[in-house]
């Protein structure tokens, strides 16, 4: 998996390319954590690209989300492929996470 | 793993005692054999050796955990070879849950949170049971998870894994029976979904519960 980092609007945007499952969510887990120790508040992660989420992609979907919580900031999720939003759908993602058509939207959002 | 370092298996089997009497807490026909399968694979998941989603489940690696436990349930899903379900690989473990409840209990009195206590019951049959020696653990994840069924955090993946066992098997009734839980229904079914193999447990064991409620002779 692919991650691209970028700022819009105060946001850190991590565009997510490829799959996201065991092998790669560690990688991915290392990038929030030094984004959230380094004080990032808001962080969008831009799911245009990603083909396909495992039950570990989605743990660290969850783990990020709450990380920011408890230090203060939000995660938000955009353009979900059908691929993801299903398994979103599917875990009650959709209800309990901040989803948005797409990375300007997220960024543009106040949480 | 979890807190104070058990196992999902351990918490679990912790869980499902009565605090008092060390007996198992009702829940429905084979669902605890199934509740502790599904312990054991999220516990596998979490140390990354599996992963799952809802078509498959898929090893990540082989490398031994240094669990014996966790290890013999490694090398049973190496030895099917096969490509399965989480469903189909919740029943092949199933067959091996009373060996995952018996070393959780073995760890559990070896650390001292419980004891082993033989009884006879009408004078006659032997009974084993688990009585709580302490019960910090316990009322800690209780507690931890009464939270946050009573409030609107996220939860974390541990809990999320924990709470979906718990109410897949019922014993999420049993530890959460005040009129607050009931109130709060709708969030515990939240939660309860949020994890794959939680969903696959809860139903395998609904199937069970309907066949068998359905075999049964008319006005019973």
């Amino acid at each position: 998996m692919d991650i691209t980092e970028s700022i819009q609007n105060s946001a850190t945007v991590l565009g997510l390319a490829g799959r996201l499952d065991g092998l790669t969510s560690g990688t991915l887990e290392q990038k929030v954590d030094a984004l959230v120790a380094g004080g990032a508040k808001r962080i969008v992660f831009d799911c245009g690209q990603l083909l396909y989420v495992s039950s570990a992609g989605l743990r660290v979907f969850l783990s990020s989300a709450k990380k920011l919580k408890t230090a203060g900031g939000s995660a938000a999720f955009a353009a979900l492929t059908p691929a993801v939003r299903e398994v979103f759908e599917l875990s009650g993602f959709t209800t309990m996470l901040e989803i948005h058509p797409n990375a300007a939207a997220a960024t543009a959002a106040k949480p | 793993m979890s807190s104070a370092n058990l196992t999902f298996i351990e918490e679990i089997v912790l869980l499902a005692l009565d605090d008092e009497t060390g007996a198992l807490l009702p829940m429905p026909p084979l669902a605890f054999r199934y509740a502790l399968a599904g312990a054991a694979i999220c516990d596998l998941a979490l140390l990354n050796r599996i992963d799952t989603d809802p078509d498959k489940l898929v090893v990540l690696s082989k490398e031994p955990t240094g669990d014996p436990l966790l290890d013999e349930v490694l090398t049973a899903i190496l030895s099917v070879g096969s490509t399965l379900r989480v469903s189909g690989w919740l029943n092949v473990l199933s067959e091996i849950s009373k060996n995952l409840e018996a070393a959780a209990l073995d760890r559990l009195v070896a650390r001292g949170i419980l004891r082993r206590e033989e009884k006879k019951i009408l004078w006659v049959f032997g009974v084993r049971r688990y009585p709580t020696v302490d019960n910090q653990e316990r009322t800690e994840v209780r507690t931890r998870l009464a939270n946050l069924i009573l409030g609107d955090d996220l939860p974390d993946p541990r809990d999320a894994i924990l709470i979906s066992l718990l109410c897949a098997s019922h014993l999420a009734d049993k530890i959460f029976a005040g009129r607050e839980f009931k109130m709060r229904s709708e969030r515990m079914a939240t939660l309860a979904k949020m994890d794959l193999v939680g969903r696959e447990v809860a139903g395998i064991i609904d199937v069970v519960t309907r066949t068998l409620n359905a075999s049964l002779p008319i006005g019973m």
